[in-house]
């Protein structure tokens, strides 16, 4: 019996020491954090490093214009923010008015507002499948990840600004191609 | 504490307020002679001496005596004080305004900084706390209702619980139903009353958050003395008797902006003093009055502020600019420029850093610091040149910050504010007039038609079949006169309007945003373009016409079904309706038939090619206004040119096709 106890307290020795020599999991470059998210009755996810922040129900005033994927304006903290529908970004748009916002990193401020929050995941970065920048249509998304069984289109928030300063008229236009 | 540390705090305010009050009426004592005049400034210069000689600063006391000295032989005088004794006050109050600042800061200013770049001083600050405070007191004054209702509350509440004690206790009243029944009514009317008191609160404090934020802006009129002072010194100087004339003075702006156009009108006025006005015998000898004038005026349109100074001198001398311009080079080939583009040199052409031209034209460097200014502040200047008459210079600024009074109107489900200055009048719609209007794009307004555009109609696409508007709000805009139909009007409110932030293009009829009390954007909306919205509403017969409507239909125009269909999904995505044609010849037929915004046409097709395609729809009266994009694999410079020439409006390369650039252009073009 003595024995068997002085062999586990030398287990358990051996298992403590051990596990300072095992190197320091990389929380940040292992795992993606990501939002699953529902823009137009399709599946999507967003990298969470990628926005700024996450508002349910925001009030937004209509601002007419010419820009059907434009929703709006939201005030936040004294600062007026274009918001823009993902799914009419994304080529579906639909009747429903979109509950959630996400901030999108960058500048000059923009909202993107989708229907459905579905969660926050942590997923390996091996479950992301990753993409070229594709060319032609579907300029937003950028890989794929599989969450519960289904794949997702990811989002690239930087890819879906850049659409959203061109159709805003921010983009640069060669003098050639201009009349 | 502070008034001992510092027994000057408030001797400083009051006198720098009065070595204002004094030059101003000076000034104005210049212009108009007058034995009120006279008694004022006396008022003033008597305060002074007594509020100086309390904190012992004789040097301040003995100058406003000598002020006084000068001024009681003119006491209840109607004539004009000599130029000499003119001179003397205005050289007395400097000299108080100098020991004024140095009571200040007197280390800093030791320092040469020219009274003229001094920020112009906060005058009205005073009446805009008070306003302010009256707010505040109706705001609080608002809460008393609410304060009662607690007592009311309390009365029911005890009746309830006697009630309750009763049945429990079997001693039931009289009447049970009759009992609860008066405890529901009294309940109602309370729960009307707090509704009624928390919406008046609400009112309020939105006009106290307007106020406040109005507190940061300043009244332009606080450069007027210093513009006013700028002529009179630059006239002595001369010899020249010129008049100055202000206007616009309550327009308000933000002070640093204010601050920078003042610097820059300083050199614009005193350059229309020395160069613009005619020495007096030459203005009696053009018919002109001696006294020449000067006029400032300040105007708010839309988001910009617009500073004007017209002077009724001579104008530029336009030979000597030309001349210059030739000499350097400057001028357009072969063909005489037009007097405007001269006068545009001197803003743009990089003449008017030029001395030569300064000396001739005279007016070089006041409009290179104008121009910088301008340019600093995103704005623009110009000038308008009338030989003989004079020369106005102008310089148009946007205004970041606007504080205004608006009307609130709520149409077709949204709340927008109106900027007060441009309502005229609100009228309310019988219902027969007011299907008319919304039908015919007309209203009879004071025995005139007027333009008339449901606001809905402006704000929601989507308000087709909206009930008719039931108040005509009235405007004028660019001296023109517009009714907007609205739902109702919710009251006036102070606001803050700031421009629409990027990324968020508008129609033409909204101006800007404010932030509602509950911290959400308000839109602000521009006159200027429901005046030009309402006026192409009615020039339309039929209402369907929709100011921010859903663009019109774009028409495809390609023999291959891979790039029609890759480009009808790239545009149906961006929002636009799509139809297509597999060659030019079909293309045309449909074009007849529908109403098109657009045509995106291949340029190598069998039959008819994508050039003529463009070419023919230019000569075609029914389509000559519709733009069309050539989209090509072709991408030679020939190509590029022969699509400019036969009129495309813009021309893409298929190779390096691009959906961003595609639907840059289209939006563009399409609006």
């Amino acid at each position: 019996m003595t024995v068997s106890v002085a062999d586990r307290i030398a287990r358990l020795r051996l298992d403590f020491d051990r596990s300072f020599a095992e190197p320091v999991r990389r929380h940040d470059e292992e795992h993606v954090e990501l939002l699953a998210v529902h823009a137009g009755g399709r599946p999507y996810a967003l990298r969470l490093a990628q926005t700024a922040g996450l508002h349910p129900d925001r009030p937004v005033t209509p601002l007419p214009g010419p820009l059907a994927a434009l929703l709006g304006l939201a005030g936040f903290a004294g600062t007026v923010i274009p918001v823009y529908d993902l799914s009419a970004l994304l080529g579906h748009p639909g009747p429903d008015r979109p509950r959630w916002m996400v901030l999108a990193v960058g500048a000059p401020p923009l909202g993107l507002a989708f229907h459905e929050l579905d969660g926050h995941v942590r997923v390996e970065a091996e479950a992301i499948v990753d993409e070229e920048p594709a060319e032609g249509q579907r300029g937003c998304l950028r890989g794929m990840v599989r969450l519960d069984g289904a794949p997702r289109l990811i989002v690239d928030v930087p890819a879906t600004r850049a659409l959203v300063h061109a159709l805003a008229g921010h983009i640069q236009v060669t003098e050639e191609t201009r009349r | 504490m502070a008034e001992a540390r510092d027994p000057l705090r408030y001797f400083r305010i009051e006198a720098r307020e009065l070595v204002d009050q004094i030059s101003a009426a000076v000034l104005d004592l210049d212009q108009q002679p007058g034995p009120d005049l006279v008694a004022r400034l006396l008022r003033f210069a008597h305060t002074l001496k007594g509020a100086a000689r309390v904190v012992k600063q004789t040097e301040i006391a003995d100058r406003a005596h000598t002020i006084e000295e000068v001024l009681v032989p003119h006491r209840g005088n109607e004539t004009a004080l000599p130029t000499d004794d003119m001179r003397e006050l205005l050289r007395l109050n400097d000299e108080i305004a100098r020991f004024v600042r140095d009571l200040e800061s007197p280390a800093e200013n030791s320092a040469e900084t020219p009274a003229e770049d001094d920020e112009p001083a906060p005058r009205s600050v005073t009446a805009d706390l008070d306003e302010l405070l009256d707010a505040i007191g109706e705001a609080n004054a608002r809460i008393a209702p609410l304060r009662d209702g607690r007592r009311t509350l309390a009365r029911i509440h005890r009746g309830v619980e006697t009630l309750g004690e009763q049945l429990r206790s079997g001693r039931e009243p009289v009447d049970v139903r009759a009992t609860v029944q008066r405890l529901a009514s009294d309940l109602a009317g309370l729960g009307r009353r707090f509704t009624d008191a928390v919406d008046q609160v609400e009112r309020e404090l939105d006009e106290v958050r307007g106020r406040a934020e109005s507190l940061r802006l300043v009244a332009a009129g606080t450069i007027f003395t210093a513009l006013h002072r700028a002529v009179h010194d630059a006239a002595e100087a001369e010899g020249k008797h010129v008049r100055f004339v202000s206007g616009g003075a309550e327009t308000r702006m933000g002070p640093q902006l204010l601050n920078q156009v003042n610097g820059a009108f300083l050199h614009v006025v005193r350059n229309a003093v020395v160069h613009g006005i005619e020495p007096e015998e030459q203005r009696l000898a053009a018919g002109k009055p001696a006294e020449g004038t000067i006029t400032v005026q300040v105007e708010r349109r839309g988001r910009w502020a617009h500073f004007r100074c017209t002077d009724d001198g001579r104008g530029f001398d336009l030979a000597g600019l030309r001349r210059i311009a030739a000499a350097r080079g400057l001028l357009p080939a072969g063909r005489e420029p037009d007097p405007q583009e001269l006068i545009d040199l001197v803003l743009h052409g990089g003449v008017s850093t030029s001395g030569t031209v300064t000396e001739v034209a005279g007016r070089g460097i006041g409009m290179d610091v104008a121009r910088d200014v301008a340019v600093q502040l995103h704005g623009s200047v110009s000038i308008t040149n009338r030989p003989g008459q004079g020369a106005t210079v102008e310089i148009a600024v946007p205004l970041t910050l606007l504080s205004m009074n608006g009307l609130i109107m709520e149409a077709g489900g949204t709340v927008a504010t109106m900027p007060m200055d441009a309502v005229r009048r609100c009228v309310r719609l019988a219902l027969d007039d007011a299907a008319d209007a919304s039908a015919s794009g007309r209203l009879a307004y004071e025995g005139q038609v007027v333009p008339f555009l449901p606001l809905a109609r402006a704000l929601t696409p989507a308000a087709h079949g909206h009930a008719n508007p039931g108040v005509a709000v009235v405007l004028t805009a660019d001296e023109r006169t517009v009714a907007v139909g609205v739902d109702r009007l919710a009251g006036t409110t102070t606001l803050v309007a700031r421009p629409l932030p990027d990324l968020a293009p508008a129609a033409p009829v909204i101006g800007g945003v404010a932030i509602d009390l509950d911290g959400n954007p308000r839109l602000v909306l521009d006159p200027h373009g429901l005046v030009a919205a309402a006026r192409i509403n009615a020039g339309r017969s039929a209402p369907a016409s929709e100011l921010t409507a859903p663009p019109r239909p774009i028409l495809v125009v390609d023999d291959s079904l891979t790039t029609r269909m890759l480009e009808r999904s790239i545009l149906e995505s961006a929002g636009y309706e799509v139809d297509l044609a597999a060659s030019a010849e079909e293309a045309l037929e449909m074009a007849h038939a529908r109403d098109y915004g657009l045509f995106l046409t291949d340029i190598d097709m069998p039959g008819m090619d994508g050039f003529a395609f463009v070419s023919r729809a230019r000569d075609d009266p029914d389509l000559a206004a519709i733009p069309a994009i050539l989209v090509s694999s072709r991408s030679s410079a020939d190509d590029r040119r022969r699509g400019e020439d036969v009129g495309a409006a813009a021309y893409v390369v298929k190779g390096e096709f691009n959906q961003e650039e595609l639907l840059a252009h289209i939006r563009r073009l399409i609006l």
